[in-house]
């Protein structure tokens, strides 16, 4: 899985830097406009988006301010915390992939297509729901890892969590 | 239930749930949820608003500044000018505090985030201070908050964020910004050298003229690839070549072949390893902004700002009064939310009011500015302060007070000065027509 991301990662993200240079080389050095380059873009930049926050929810590693951590003294404390962090992210995870779903059947149903190069825009659109069920995904397993440690019931439980 | 209640309702289930460690895309969610379940907004449609927002060019130099500065920290260009600050200021008492602080400001014209500073400076910078006599908790706190200067220096992820959803010029917003960070770096140095003479510093032994000619020559001609990064992204900008996002692709790309062949620290592992660090990071701050994006549009639709400016103006309209309100607002939110956050949820709001006495929206962007970059070193939502004390190998209790003298001596009076003195934000705005 770790490699997975790590290439698929470095593959969007050096794509995104390489189509935006090569707009600069054709314009400013040949002066040659290159249609429809801005249309493109929008694919690879819109999966980098979502699949480097999958990523994040994968590794744990998505912002958060985990103010409470630094009033609790124990590491079974943190534990229930995080479960209950867990919980509302689930909830809220759920509910916004709901509403993915909705705009990825509006987006199947129109099959809109890019002004210059017809692209179907649908293969952008669909990161936002396929992103958001692997987010939705990723938190269900971090739940039930913690509720894992709980029930298992070792102090240093939430080391690291 | 008025719709001004309701959008405090929202905000506190924002902070509640933040408060839990809830990741922030999430805790837009709920709050986003209390909107639409109790203040009857409409969800239909915002998808679709957002992915046109996401879809956005001008968002796109956001990943490739953060790429270009990772890869800066991993190739070596970020040591080099590290070494490059060192030949001036190295040798005198405190001048290793001066390069931090100058070195981040350097790089800060380089990656536009405040978390690159330290990652790039850090691991080289506070092990050196510290075997150098520097207290090892006053070294970090000297690195994270120079830091924050990355988001002061354009360009600014920050800044880009704000001319996006105010409307006004970015190219104007990173100029705000430059006098109030360019004095920061000012303040911190002459902060570093007074406290300073207190510690039991080793300084180096001068070396004879002809040694010291030539290390300075050789430094200089090594650090020219490294120093010719930011001139592509400020001249490129400023010159009117090329746009921001532009920029941002041309320093990626021509951080390869110099990470590569000049100063060797780039090979194909540590080119993946930042490509996919860089895009998690892309990916976590993206979805963020999108969610909170939402958020914001529903108060905009549900005309809360306007509520908002009615509100305040019935409590006071001494312009003053107001901005010292604001700063402590934006301070306290700071406090608890990260840079990009305050600024998508607190600048619509707020603008208008600002508008309505009298401060322009580019003052703004650099009231914001220095007020959300604050924000990274001040606990409990320190991401840059926290980062620093993992590189740095030292407790909460070492680092707080000498970051907390940095903060009130160094930053909290050009957090005033910003709002008081039009001109530290104007000033370079005005040298290019804005």
């Amino acid at each position: 899985m770790d490699r997975f991301f790590r290439i698929a990662l470095a593959i969007l993200i050096s794509v995104v830097a390489l189509i935006e240079f090569y707009q600069v080389i054709m314009r400013y050095i040949f002066e040659v406009p290159v249609m429809g380059l801005d249309e493109i873009l929008v694919y690879p930049t819109l999966w980098l988006y979502f699949m480097g926050s999958v990523n994040a929810c994968r590794e744990d590693t998505q912002i958060k301010a985990n103010v409470l951590d630094i009033f609790l003294k124990t590491d079974r404390a943190r534990l229930k915390v995080r479960i209950v962090a867990d919980v509302m992210s689930l909830v809220v995870s759920g509910w916004l992939t709901y509403w993915a779903w909705d705009y990825f059947g509006y987006a199947l149903k129109i099959w809109k297509e890019s002004p210059t190069l017809y692209i179907p825009t649908f293969y952008a659109e669909c990161a936002f729901f396929i992103g958001l069920v692997l987010m939705t995904l990723f938190v269900g397993i971090h739940l039930v890892k913690n509720l894992r440690k709980l029930t298992t019931d070792l102090p240093s439980a939430a080391e690291g969590v | 239930m008025d719709i001004v209640t309701v959008s405090f309702i929202a905000l506190g289930v924002l902070v509640f749930m933040l408060s839990f460690g809830v990741p922030l895309p999430f805790c837009f969610g709920g709050a986003l949820m209390v909107m639409v379940f109790v203040g009857d907004a409409f969800m239909e449609g915002t998808m679709v608003w957002g992915y046109s927002q996401l879809a956005n060019p001008v968002l796109l130099c956001i990943p490739l500044f953060v790429f270009a500065g990772t890869l800066m920290s991993e190739s070596g260009i970020a040591a080099s000018l590290l070494k490059f600050v060192n030949l001036f200021v190295g040798r005198i008492r405190g001048g290793l505090g001066v390069v931090a602080t100058v070195s981040c400001s350097l790089i800060g014209a380089i990656s536009g985030s405040g978390l690159t500073g330290v990652a790039a400076t850090g691991p080289i910078l506070i092990p050196e201070m510290a075997s150098k006599g520097y207290p090892r908790g006053y070294a970090t706190a000297l690195v994270a908050n120079s830091s924050i200067l990355g988001l002061l220096i354009p360009p600014s992820v920050t800044m880009i964020i704000y001319g996006w959803v105010t409307d006004t010029s970015i190219l104007a917003c990173f100029l705000a910004t430059m006098g109030p960070g360019l004095l920061i770096t000012f303040n911190f140095s002459v902060v570093n050298m007074v406290l300073a003479r207190k510690f039991p510093l080793e300084l180096d032994l001068p070396k004879p003229v002809q040694e010291s000619v030539k290390e300075g020559v050789s430094l200089t001609a090594r650090a020219i690839p490294a120093l010719i990064m930011p001139l592509i992204i400020l001249g490129g900008i400023y010159g009117g070549i090329m746009t921001p996002t532009e920029a941002a692709a041309v320093a990626v790309i021509y951080s390869l072949p110099v990470g590569i062949l000049v100063y060797k620290g780039l090979t194909p592992k540590t080119f993946i390893r930042a490509a996919k660090s860089s895009a998690t990071a892309v990916g976590a701050i993206m979805v963020m902004i999108v969610f909170s994006l939402l958020l914001s549009q529903i108060f905009v639709m549900e005309d809360v700002p306007q509520a908002l400016v009615e509100g305040v103006f019935k409590i006071t309209q001494n312009k003053f009064l107001l901005l010292v309100l604001i700063n402590f607002l934006l301070f306290f939110v700071g406090m608890i939310v990260n840079d990009i956050t305050s600024i998508i949820l607190l600048a619509p709001l707020l603008l208008p009011l600002m508008e309505a006495i009298g401060v322009s929206p580019v003052q703004f962007a650099a009231i914001m500015g220095v007020n959300t970059a604050m924000g990274g070193v001040t606990p409990p939502y320190a991401s840059i302060l926290y980062l620093s004390m993992r590189i740095g190998k030292v407790e909460f209790s070492e680092v707080i007070r000498p970051a907390m003298l940095l903060i009130i001596f160094g930053y909290v009076p050009v957090v005033f000065l910003t709002s008081w003195w039009p001109n530290l934000s104007l000033f370079f705005p005005s040298l290019f027509g804005y």
